[in-house]
């Protein structure tokens, strides 16, 4: 019989809220009280999200995300700055010695971006994987990838851009030489694409799930049951919120 | 004092860096970036365990490499070799 996995549409919210309940969901699953579960959300108002290891004023213009009333919030995870506006965000929760994923932790980036390449194949976009965490089309990115372990359990999120606003996100976000952001700028709008750009119309949230959602299942062959959070989850993901997300201690601590 | 170094291949390492312009004793360090190291928590660990050892190349990336091994680190992006070559960018001499 095929395995059933949790799948979860949490909709738009803060970015404190996206990353404790990603955080919830490891901690829950770890203790094996939910399923392997997948997760496709979005970010409302629009926020930057940090690598665990980043500096957050390093990385971001606080004062700049004041004025265009975007959020910011530090990862549990390592990788870069990003900005999330027009995307899909997904997290996939899973216990390290599942069958379906690898021990090795560079392997398991592939297969599960693979998932991910897998939906958007669906589109007719023809994608490829750029390790450790990107995926290209057409040679540029229009994905990013970060995975933790923690408790025995892999969490990995990462981000499908179906549109993005270069110049928004140069105004948040810090560059290293002030000299040369024009010239980064462009580059980045040669190296960055999205869905929309690719295939030259609008695609809904829904509409991108719903690709990776079958990505998942013909990657992992499984089928993904829909489902809610836990109360258990509901209420670590408010403490989370408070104690760590939400707190400037953990988003300023580097 | 801070570097920014981007690994060959890999990422970028920022270090900000104190240390003893007189002995060479570090005295505060951050390794930050847009890496990949598991556990994450091992970073800080090791930036607890360079302060107060001396900013020496060759001692600085033998005692990265030993943490590694100790404490079953894996990086990704980043290596014993490249932290050290970022830290010594730091170093005005």
């Amino acid at each position: 019989m095929t395995e059933e996995w949790r799948l979860l549409q949490t909709g738009h919210l803060s970015a404190a809220e996206n990353m404790a309940i990603d955080r919830a969901i490891l901690v829950a699953h770890s203790k094996g009280k939910v399923p392997p579960t997948v997760r496709f959300y979005g970010w409302n108002p629009a926020a930057i999200s940090i690598g665990y290891f980043q500096q957050l004023t390093e990385e971001v213009d606080l004062t700049a995300c004041e004025k265009e009333h975007v959020e910011y919030v530090r990862r549990i995870t390592g990788g870069g700055a990003v900005f999330h506006e027009d995307e899909v965000t997904y997290s996939f929760v899973i216990k390290e010695n599942h069958p379906h994923i690898s021990k090795n932790i560079l392997e398991s980036y592939k297969t599960i971006c693979q998932a991910i390449m897998n939906g958007l194949d669906r589109f007719g976009v023809k994608t490829a994987y750029a390790p450790i965490n990107d995926i290209l089309v057409n040679n540029k990115k229009i994905s990013g990838n970060a995975q933790t372990r923690k408790q025995k359990t892999v969490l990995q999120h990462g981000t499908i851009l179906t549109d993005v606003d270069v110049d928004k996100m140069f105004r948040l976000l810090k560059v290293p030489n002030e000299k040369i952001k024009g010239k980064l700028i462009a580059t980045v709008k040669e190296r960055v694409t999205s869905l929309t750009h690719e295939l030259q119309k609008d695609f809904s949230f829904d509409d991108v799930s719903n690709s990776l959602k079958t990505g998942f299942e013909e990657t992992f062959d499984i089928s993904l049951v829909h489902g809610t959070l836990s109360a258990e989850e509901q209420k670590l993901a408010e403490s989370f919120e408070k104690t760590t997300f939400g707190s400037k201690e953990w988003n300023h601590q580097r | 004092m801070k570097s920014i170094y981007k690994v060959p291949d890999g990422k970028l390492i920022k270090i900000f860096l104190d240390y003893d312009q007189s002995t060479k004793i570090i005295e505060s360090i951050t390794i930050a970036g847009d890496f990949f190291a598991y556990p994450e928590e091992s970073i800080q660990q090791l930036e607890k365990v360079l302060q107060g050892k001396k900013l020496d190349e060759s001692l600085l990336e033998q005692m990265i490499k030993e943490f590694v091994v100790t404490n079953n680190v894996e990086f990704i992006g980043i290596s014993p070799r490249s932290i050290t070559d970022a830290i010594m960018r730091c170093s005005n001499d």
